[in-house]
């Protein structure tokens, strides 16, 4: 047993510092909505600038251009990026799409797509839920129909985050009918601006936007887009799944310990009648509390990272973290606004705004959390029944 | 490099403890009826456990802190009784730091043959050390200490005092241990010291720092014994869930059921994870005991729940379990005090 990071991580922590300290986070072009998981917004620019650092590709394969570092090297990188508010945005989402054209992808993915990844010129928005397809994500109509060399895809996907900013969809598709239900899936990875793409802002509750809706008409992709042998697409969803909830919500834990640090701030230089607001002593054991949960969440975190680490077989592990990643978040913003007070509800940009209005913005993002990419009651049941052997089936 | 697998020798400790306890410490209520603490002490005893704090060039067992949380963890899982955390975590951390004069005592208690308990807590209810207010400065002490563990059993009681500590020998002249009735957990006693005569070979040379830490380690087994507890309510609640037929079907089938067992795992595996952080020093034991106490205490309650009626029945074992949950949440530190840690910690201005 042991909680020490190595030297190695250290010193790669300290170089990640350093470099936030020569190039502050605040002084990267914006280009898309902070959509309140702790990854911060969505800069280009800012991803350009990791690359340039090779961290990226850090972790890939030599034969893949990458240095072979140890899987916790990323880990290293997103604490200290989400402790800085760093705009970060699409990084996991990148890191995983070039985790799996190393393991499925075709030499075209291979020698087109991961080249711009490493490069930080690639994004992915995902294309999995449908109007239809929410929850239960094998309800869905998208097809990909055969002709010749190409698929023909035809379908409307929602809910895809930054899709129109992003350079490429990762289309979860219908490829052919099977007699069981999991079979005849095939992901493709499509290039924005493929003629009939058809991509469309969804104004999110802030009034800013975040999701897309995807109208894909007669959308030709050759058959080097496909990710892995044709049907099995769904296998790859599974295994991304477990990863998806680990890499989509890592870095919560330090970025909501960075929201926490900023409410003691305000709650120490914030006096009411001459009395800093830090002496109560309700509000004393609400933070404090609060810091014990977010500890507790990051170790629930680094314990998953310890079994794909290990090559440990993952059950329920990261659908639980997601959860209570998500509902404590939603927690630390009710209690912001709460500190807040009157002020809570101004926005960015607002006379009168304390804390830049992060508080309402984290407030109003968070609700969409319990939401996305798995809802806290599906997640719920994959524990019960992946991870303590309930019976599954009935709802 | 994190990890957070017990060391081979630790999962032997672990392995040897659950089968030892499964055998002699059963869990339901009837069974446990006949139970002879100190039979149980003794069987301990003979397997090295109170001696792991303690060095082998004193007859301990060479062990570590995070051994010790370990088989803590165990015993909470098995719900055993008696002093082991009073004797062999706080009043031998204490003890271990009084020097060489002490080695005699340390030897007894690591074979078992002597049995320790720390008393600290006067009027206030708190176990900060800083708000004491008896002293022995006049070479007397009168005054009483409260919610004392294991005072009927202890040889030794190591006293906390406003300015030092003494190890006073539990039955001198003008000392009392009046026992206190609690809803459950071992008992706590009052222990009233009437003009008790302090000699200078009674006081123990500690410095604050020596009491904070034993204090630390008091905490740290006792959020153990809360995690270990909680798990045997997890695995006791999964098994109720699957095999519970209404309606037809294991309640378990049930997505209200489902929900209530997954958030089980969510507070036992939280408080798991920062109990190791605390053991291994990566992060405060404050932050863990008032995290696992108010965890380890809804998993009892939400189990209850899952349980339904039988639970209500003495002859279940999980109100037992419960209770000792509730006891070791403010043993050597209730929520408030630990919480108050926190936000000192955390930099909010005091």
């Amino acid at each position: 047993m042991d909680f020490t990071f190595t030297a190695d991580e250290q010193a790669f922590a300290a170089e990640v510092r350093r470099f936030l300290r020569d190039r502050p986070p605040s002084t990267f072009a914006i280009d898309g909505m902070d959509a309140g998981y702790g990854s911060g917004a969505n800069s280009k620019a800012f991803i350009r600038a990791l690359a340039e650092r090779g961290w990226i590709r850090m972790c890939w394969p030599r034969a893949f251009g990458g240095d072979e570092r140890p899987m916790f090297f990323k880990l290293v990188l997103l604490e200290e990026l989400a402790r800085a508010g760093a705009p970060f945005g699409p990084l996991p989402g990148i890191w995983q799409t070039a985790d799996a054209i190393i393991e499925y992808g075709s030499e075209r993915l291979r020698t087109e797509v991961l080249p711009a990844i490493a490069r930080g010129e690639a994004s992915f928005w995902q294309g999995y839920s449908e109007p239809d397809a929410g929850s239960d994500l094998l309800a869905l109509k998208t097809e990909a129909r055969r002709d010749g060399d190409d698929y023909v895809i035809r379908g409307h996907k929602i809910w895809s985050s930054h899709a129109g900013i992003a350079t490429h969809g990762l289309i979860f598709t219908r490829t052919s009918r099977e007699a069981r239900r999991s079979r005849g899936f095939s992901m493709f990875v499509v290039p924005n601006g493929t003629r009939g793409m058809d991509i469309r802002p969804i104004t999110s509750l802030t009034g800013e936007v975040y999701h897309y809706e995807v109208f894909l008409d007669e959308v030709r992709v050759p058959e080097g887009l496909r990710f892995g042998p044709e049907g099995e697409g769904f296998v790859a969803l599974l295994n991304g799944l477990d990863s998806d909830r680990f890499w989509g919500r890592f870095y919560k834990a330090p970025a909501l310990e960075r929201v926490l640090h900023r409410l003691v701030e305000y709650a120490n230089t914030t006096r009411v009648d001459g009395v800093p607001l830090a002496r109560d002593a309700g509000l004393r054991r609400r933070l404090a509390a609060m810091a014990t949960e977010l500890a507790a969440l990051r170790w629930l975190f680094y314990r998953a990272a310890c079994q794909f680490r290990d090559g440990a077989p993952i059950t329920y592990e990261t659908a639980v973290a997601k959860v209570m990643a998500d509902e404590t978040g939603q927690k630390l913003a009710r209690l912001g606004m709460d500190l807040l007070g009157m002020w809570a509800p101004l926005r960015a940009g607002s006379p009168e705004a304390k804390l830049d209005g992060e508080i309402s913005h984290a407030y109003l993002t968070s609700l969409g959390h319990t939401i996305a990419g798995g809802t806290a009651e599906v997640l719920r049941t994959t524990v019960a029944t992946r991870g303590l052997g309930l019976p599954a089936g009935a709802r | 490099m994190i990890d957070f697998r017990p060391s081979s020798a630790q999962q032997l400790l672990v392995s040897t403890a659950r089968e030892y306890l499964r055998r002699h410490c059963p869990i339901e209520p009837d069974r446990r009826a006949g139970l002879d603490v100190i039979q149980l002490w003794r069987g301990m005893a003979e397997l090295g456990w109170p001696g792991l704090l303690i060095s082998s060039g004193v007859g301990g067992s060479d062990g570590t802190l995070v051994d010790v949380i370990l088989l803590v963890e165990e015993l909470g899982y098995a719900a055993v009784p008696g002093p082991f955390v009073p004797s062999a975590v706080a009043a031998t951390s204490l003890l271990l730091a009084g020097g060489a004069r002490q080695q005699r005592r340390l030897t007894e208690l690591a074979t078992g043959d002597r049995i320790a308990t720390v008393a600290l807590v006067e009027e206030r209810g708190s176990f900060d050390p800083a708000g004491l207010t008896l002293t022995a400065a006049s070479g007397r002490l009168t005054g009483r200490k409260l919610f004392v563990g294991a005072a009927d059993l202890a040889d030794d009681l190591v006293v906390v005092l406003r300015d030092g500590v003494v190890v006073l020998p539990s039955d001198r002249r003008g000392i009392a241990r009046v026992p206190l009735q609690a809803i459950g957990g071992d008992p706590l006693f009052e222990v009233r010291f009437d003009d008790v005569e302090i000699g200078a070979d009674d006081r123990l040379a500690v410095t604050a720092g020596a009491v904070a830490a034993a204090l630390e380690a008091g905490a740290l087994a006792r959020t153990a014994e809360m995690v270990g507890a909680a798990r045997r309510i997890l695995e006791m609640s999964v098994e109720h869930a699957k095999t519970r037929v209404q309606g037809g079907r294991p309640i378990g089938g049930h997505q209200a059921i489902q929900h209530a067992c997954a958030d089980l795992v969510r507070d036992v595996d939280t408080a798991r994870g920062l109990l190791y952080a605390a053991a291994c020093d990566a992060s405060d034991v404050a932050a863990a005991k008032a995290y696992a106490s108010e965890a380890c205490l809804t998993v009892a309650r939400r189990a209850h729940q899952i349980f339904g009626a039988i639970s209500y029945c003495a002859e279940h074992p999980l109100h037992m379990i419960h209770k000792r949950i509730l006891a070791a949440s403010l043993d050597f530190g209730d929520t408030t005090l630990h919480l108050e840690r926190v936000a000192r910690a955390i930099g909010l201005e005091a």
